[in-house]
């Protein structure tokens, strides 16, 4: 009798183990600033996480998504990193605010937890601190700058404008695009800021007619305040062109910057004419019934690689996934055609500088893409 | 030349955006005393209310607009009554109102981001652009000479003067106290609501415009003096021309620029705190 007692716990605890979910905490920002962004990312996560569950899951294993809201702020977001650790996450991905992503480092560091973010620009993710178990895939600032600065070479450049917004991300990509373009021997000639809430941009972009420039490049962030200057832009009739940082590539500007966009270039991690990207917008469509746009990407092509990794590893083991995602190399929705996400020589920013792509308004509809990478 | 005339258009319209809040802020502050850092969201939803309307539904700009006013009434009114009355009827202080206003501003701006997205969205404008920045200065000159008769031609207005010179005068001479309360913070969030769907076709609506319209526009009021409806006016379109000629003259970076009128703030409440324009005797 008692045989048989064992036998039948043993098999339902082996039961309980094969069911075990595997745990991917997620940290987002549910209210504060960075919402446009981590809202569609979060979908991606969570659309991606549902495919590879009805696939059978990771080593037979489901993923569970265990989520976090950081409210985008830097004080409380190493706390909702160290809840996740607690609550058995082997990976965590972070889609907030670049400076609370920074501060989730010090626990993933202390914790030997593996964490990723998928969306973050900032260049310093990486360089601040030396932390083995934190990776980086969405296109660095320095890697934005550098495509619009290639396409625009043939142009023969010397003065040009940049004009930004006074969030964090938006000062951080203004630095990135000053330091490529003064190392492009371009002199910038007018720098300005429009703050957020304003209520227009004219004064600044009379300063900036006023330094008569080339060209102007856009690094803010914020689309209320780009759609501002977009529009004092076409009110002063000016001519010279409008090299844009990625947040022009949000879908939102066709509707809400209507009749502002033409002829506008913007830097992108999507190419609508990638085989993946039209299987990915396939899939999303069926499943969800709306169409997804480039931010959705991010976090579908980051749930995949931490997916792959654990696969790869063969394990939940943190320390073997650490090693699989170092090693990984990855194709996913995002990047030029043929890019590949890889982190070669212990780099831990994994995206291709030659992945992004250039393409242009036409009209109010984000059109063809007119230049890929650096080259 | 060509820069300041047009520098002074753009501020004189941002500046009626200002003064329209601080106006909102006025009506409820005057017999009251309370101060209702809401009102930034009440603009917000005046937005979206003009987004729902206009944009999405497409009425006609008059209608929706007169659609979009009577509902901020409605919410001014269910706003005095479930965050402030109750408080005032168990004799809580002050304070108490101003903080369960502050809780009102959190539910306002997630209630609209949760049923609208995080993302802009569009709203019309009611004539060409070339003349928006004209139509929001009419629009608010027309609101200020109407509410400025109603205080100086009205009996309504001048009991609304009394409250606020003595409540409990007011209230041993018979005028209802809480008539007067519910009607101040009903013309505030209309006044508050105008200015939302007046700044939106050009900032779009979305969740976070609140606070800043809130900040510019206590600003406003600071700077204009609480006392007097004109002191709103002049506040706002002090601060709108003083941040943007200090953008475009001063010899500043620009990122620095902006803490200008938040320095006239500090200024005015150290040297003047009753501001430009005092309450008449």
């Amino acid at each position: 009798m008692r045989k048989w007692l064992a036998a039948l716990l043993a098999a339902v605890s082996a039961s309980v183990v094969a069911q075990e979910t595997i745990k991917i905490g997620v940290i987002t920002d549910k209210v504060g600033p960075a919402k446009p962004y981590s809202e569609p990312t979060l979908e991606g996560i969570q659309f991606g996480a549902n495919e590879i569950n009805a696939a059978g899951g990771v080593l037979g294993r489901k993923i569970e998504l265990l989520i976090e809201d950081d409210q985008g702020r830097p004080d409380i977001s190493a706390a909702m990193a160290r809840k996740l650790v607690d609550a058995g996450a082997v990976f965590i991905l972070s889609i907030t605010l670049t400076p609370a992503t920074q501060q989730q480092q010090n626990v993933t560091l202390e914790a030997k937890t593996p964490q990723m973010t998928p969306m973050n620009s900032g260049d310093t993710l990486t360089t601040q601190l030396q932390n083995p178990y934190f990776w980086q895939t969405g296109p660095l600032g320095s890697i934005q700058i550098a495509t619009l600065l290639s396409h625009a070479r043939s142009k023969q450049l010397k003065r040009v404008a940049l004009i930004t917004d006074n969030s964090d991300l938006g000062q951080l990509l203004a630095k990135f695009f000053r330091a490529g373009l003064e190392k492009s021997g371009i002199q910038v000639v007018a720098e300005e800021v429009v703050p957020r809430g304003a209520t227009t941009a004219e004064p600044q972009m009379q300063k900036v007619r006023a330094a008569n420039p080339e060209a102007m490049f856009m690094a803010g962030v914020l689309t209320p305040e780009n759609v501002l200057i977009l529009r004092a832009y076409r009110q002063m009739a000016l001519k010279f062109p409008i090299h844009s940082s990625y947040n022009l590539s949000v879908p939102q500007y066709m509707s809400v910057a209507k009749g502002l966009l033409n002829g506008i270039t913007f830097v992108d991690a999507y190419d609508p004419e990638k085989p993946e990207v039209k299987k990915f917008e396939a899939d999303y469509r069926k499943a969800t019934g709306k169409l997804p746009y480039n931010i959705h990407g991010y976090g579908y092509d980051g749930i995949k690689m931490v997916a792959e990794a654990i696969k790869r590893a063969g394990s939940t083991d943190k320390e073997k996934i650490r090693a699989a995602m170092q090693s990984l190399e990855f194709s996913g929705v995002m990047g030029a055609k043929g890019m590949k996400y890889v982190f070669p020589d212990g780099k831990r920013a994994g995206f291709d500088p030659n992945g992004m792509v250039v393409r242009v308004y036409e009209g109010d509809k984000q059109g063809r893409v007119v230049h890929v990478g650096q080259k | 030349m060509r820069d300041l005339l047009e520098l002074s258009v753009s501020a004189a319209a941002s500046g009626c955006i200002y003064a329209l809040v601080a106006l909102a802020y006025l009506l409820m502050i005057r017999p009251t005393g309370v101060i209702n850092f809401a009102v930034g969201e009440w603009a917000m939803v005046g937005a979206f209310g003009g987004f729902l309307l206009l944009s999405k539904y497409e009425w006609p700009y008059a209608l929706g607009m007169a659609a979009v006013l009577g509902f901020m009434l409605l919410v001014g009114w269910i706003t005095e009554r479930i965050a402030v009355r109750p408080l005032v009827e168990r004799g809580a202080p002050l304070l108490a109102a101003i903080l369960a206003l502050l809780g009102m501003l959190v539910v306002f701006r997630e209630g609209i981001s949760l049923g609208f997205g995080p993302d802009p969205h569009q709203v019309p404008e009611p004539v060409s652009f070339e003349y928006l920045k004209l139509f929001v200065i009419g629009a608010t000159l027309v609101v200020f000479a109407a509410v400025w008769l109603f205080f100086e031609r009205t009996l309504w207005g001048k009991a609304f003067e009394a409250v606020a010179l003595n409540r409990r005068a007011a209230a041993l001479m018979g005028i209802d106290l809480r008539r007067v309360t519910v009607a101040s913070f009903a013309g505030g969030a209309a006044a508050a609501g105008l200015a939302g769907l007046l700044v939106a076709p050009n900032t779009s609506a979305h969740y976070l415009m609140g606070v800043p319209l809130a900040i510019q526009g206590f600003t406003a009021l600071v700077i204009g003096g609480v006392g007097r409806v004109e002191g709103a006016l002049l506040g706002g379109l002090l601060v709108a021309f003083a941040e943007q000629l200090t953008v475009r003259y001063a010899p500043l970076p620009s990122g620095y620029a902006q803490g200008v009128p938040l320095l006239l703030l500090m200024l005015f409440l150290l040297v003047r705190p009753t501001g430009l324009l005092r309450a008449r005797a």
